[in-house]
């Protein structure tokens, strides 16, 4: 409900700003007598896989002696079969476009498939042991598969859990890039970064090529907050070691600045600033350390603040984000 | 210059209100670009504004330049000792003014709004006043139960004058929080927890949709409405009578009261129908605030009754609650898309004017954070055991 459009559709529709025809639902919606559920709707749906999957999880921990596990990875083959099978019955024809779900429910009954499928193999690997020590691969296949059907039915939730798989696959997850990464050894550091610059490039590809060109921001995104974390990891060693991380971010930060502020991408912006500024300032708080630190430390964020926000202001102006 | 600045905002907010509504039409498609550039020429801006991603910079970027600053500043004025708690506390008092001072040039003469650096200025006037005025307290040997009602009051006055000043909401929210807590301190502190919420709500209802208010102000009635009926919820739910956890709160310690007499089976009846009353309310006035009240306390109550009565094994309530939830929602989509003009009552399962892209992109941000794998342990890798492990693919972690 929002009085001051109720209060305005009569004006606009009035003067013909706005069409006539629209008018009365603009005016339903705005004095709150007709209210969208949608979002809601889809959060739910969301919850519900997620519940579902919690429980199809606690049940194979708990249950597995007691039922076996050639039940456990059966049933849940079969579950994972019929909702897939549901989506590819109600489908659209494959496009490299956007396509419209056709329904609200789609979308989370693939999740649900594919999350089902997952536990499956995931369950059939550890129990049965098919690809004995190569079982890291498993999670590739998954990633591989997850990312098929992301392609094939167009979610970008299903895509998002792809590029999670795979990255998973090398080491790295979004809970470790909050706690273990730091602590990790330098091949994930590595795995964290190649793989973030694989995900960049995935995403230019999908837009340049114009095939699935609506999951490269999520792509670009996932890529370079994996570089980023990956280089930032990289500012917790000592001594010229932490230097060398430190520098590199700074240069990748601000490249990545530059190119956002060229190519008016405001996220990619701000993670290239945050990353460039953390950077200057281990650098700078490395050198001073051994003097009056608390003082120059406090004078250094001061100034720098101000001036990034001065930058900011101007750039602003220049680039004029969207509200 | 106190009318000036709450009308030229109150008008401000308006005009952006109505342009807020025409960017969701434009976005639905239901009017052209030069449709909306004219809405916009007629609600025109007259306010300083910053795009989402600009605005969370400037906003984290200020405060690391307020409080770095007052740092140097602190560390310059060299004083040790006893003494030095009592400078510093005079500076911060002296900073919280000048930042109020600050904000309120922003936002009246300067006319910025959603800008960051403003909202950055106000929390900081609101920290730094409360931070001085906490260090005269505790530091003069007060006790703590003195302390924190007095903190807590001096805070929910600070909020509510920002929030009707400067027009954020989220102040109002946690200055009804704060005065929650000062609450909890009186005797019978559970007792205003109930009484107080009950006569409030139907005026904040109300006001929250008065054209008289401006939308800030509305904004902030909404909010404060979340808090003190989640107060409430907090006050009669079983849990929080069993613990004593008002009392608690409140540091007037009480033994737990006997399971089974009329209170304990009060506040059982009490957590089972407040989210129906709730949702009941909501769905009767289509108001949202009470919509998404009534499920939450709803979920709190189920998790409560799991809690209290255990029907089945935990994987047994996960998974049908799950496929009663999706049970629902198809049902539910379909009564209101089978409806006359796929709605019923006032409902709808359309987007309307809401930004399907931007929508999916949140889920598939919360994808990554909540269904993707457990990743493996890269040095681990050649040590393969069938029998356990961590394990995963596709959102399916877990210990097999």
């Amino acid at each position: 409900m929002n009085p001051d459009v109720a209060q305005a559709v009569p004006e606009l529709a009035e003067s013909g700003v706005v069409p006539r025809e629209i008018a009365p639902l603009l005016l339903r919606v705005a004095r709150g007598e007709l209210l969208s559920v949608h979002a809601e709707l889809r959060f739910l749906l969301y919850l519900g896989v997620l519940l579902i999957t919690g429980g199809v999880g606690v049940l194979v921990r708990q249950n597995l002696d007691r039922i076996g596990p050639v039940v456990i990875a059966v049933a849940l083959g079969l579950a994972a079969l019929a909702a897939l099978a549901w989506v590819v019955r109600v489908a659209p024809p494959f496009s490299w476009h956007a396509v419209p779900s056709p329904n609200l429910a789609f979308d989370y009954v693939l999740l649900l498939g594919v999350l089902l499928a997952a536990a499956d193999l995931a369950y059939i690997e550890v129990k049965l042991t098919p690809l004995g020590s190569e079982w890291p691969w498993h999670l590739l296949l998954v990633a591989l598969l997850t990312g098929l059907a992301a392609f094939r039915f167009d979610s970008r939730v299903v895509f998002s859990l792809a590029l999670s798989t795979f990255a998973a696959w090398r080491g790295v997850s979004a809970g470790r890039l909050g706690s273990t990464l730091w602590a990790e050894p330098e091949a994930v550091r590595w795995n964290a970064i190649v793989c973030g610059a694989l995900f960049a490039v995935l995403g230019i590809v999908l837009l340049s090529t114009r095939r699935k060109a609506h999951f490269e921001t999520l792509a670009v995104h996932l890529g370079w907050l994996l570089i980023l974390g990956g280089l930032g990891s990289g500012l917790t060693e000592s001594g010229g070691t932490g230097l060398a991380w430190s520098a590199l971010l700074l240069v990748v930060g601000a490249a990545l600045a530059a190119g956002a502020y060229r190519f008016r991408r405001f996220p990619l912006f701000a993670f290239g600033v945050l990353a460039a500024y953390v950077a200057l300032s281990r650098l700078v708080i490395e050198a001073i350390a051994e003097t009056a630190a608390a003082a120059l430390g406090c004078f250094w964020f001061s100034i720098t603040s101000i001036l990034v926000i001065i930058g900011l202001v101007v750039a602003q102006r220049r680039l004029k984000e969207p509200l | 210059m106190i009318s000036d600045l709450a009308g030229d905002l109150a008008r401000a907010d308006r005009a952006e209100a109505v342009r807020n509504a025409a960017r969701g039409w434009r976005g639905a498609r239901v009017i052209d670009e030069a449709e909306l550039t004219a809405i916009r020429a007629r609600y025109p801006d007259d306010r300083s504004r910053m795009g989402p991603v600009f605005r969370v910079l400037l906003f984290l970027f200020t405060l690391v330049a307020g409080n770095s600053l007052f740092g140097f500043i602190g560390v310059l004025s060299g004083i040790g000792g006893r003494e030095r708690g009592d400078v510093l506390a005079v500076l911060a008092l002296l900073a919280g003014l000048a930042l109020a001072f600050v904000t309120d040039v922003q936002i009246g003469s300067l006319r910025r709004r959603q800008g960051g650096i403003e909202a950055a200025t106000s929390l900081m006037a609101i920290g730094y006043v409360l931070g001085a005025v906490g260090w005269w307290i505790f530091d003069h040997n007060h006790s703590s139960t003195a302390a924190v009602p007095i903190l807590c009051l001096l805070g929910a006055l600070l909020c509510a004058a920002a929030a009707w000043r400067w027009g954020y909401p989220l102040y109002a929210g946690a200055a009804a929080a704060a005065l929650l807590v000062v609450l909890a301190h009186l005797p019978l502190g559970r007792l205003w927890w109930i009484v107080l919420p009950l006569a409030a709500a139907p005026l904040l209802l109300r006001l929250s949709v008065s054209p008289r208010l401006p939308p800030a102000h509305r904004a902030s009635c909404t909010v404060i409405l979340a808090v003190a009926l989640a107060g409430l919820y907090a006050a009669v739910h079983l849990g929080s009578w069993e613990a004593q956890a008002i009392e608690d709160l409140g540091q007037r310690h009480q033994p737990s009261p006997p399971g089974g007499d009329l209170l304990w089976w009060l506040a059982l009846v009490a957590t089972a129908l407040l989210p129906v009353i709730l949702l009941a309310l909501g769905l009767r006035g289509r108001r949202y605030p009470l919509l998404l009240l009534g499920a939450g306390t709803a979920v709190a109550s189920l998790v409560t009754l799991r809690w209290y009565v255990h029907l089945a094994p935990l994987w047994v309530v996960l998974v049908a609650s799950g496929a009663v939830l999706m049970a629902v929602v198809f049902a539910l989509r379909r009564y209101l898309e089978s409806g006359p003009d796929e709605e019923r009552h006032g409902f709808t399962a359309a987007p309307l004017f809401q930004d399907p892209a931007r929508l999916r992109l949140l889920e598939a941000g919360a994808a990554v954070l909540t269904l993707g794998p457990e990743a493996r342990t890269i040095h681990e890798e050649p040590k393969f055991e069938g029998g356990g492990g961590q394990f995963g693919g596709g959102g399916a972690s877990g210990q097999f």
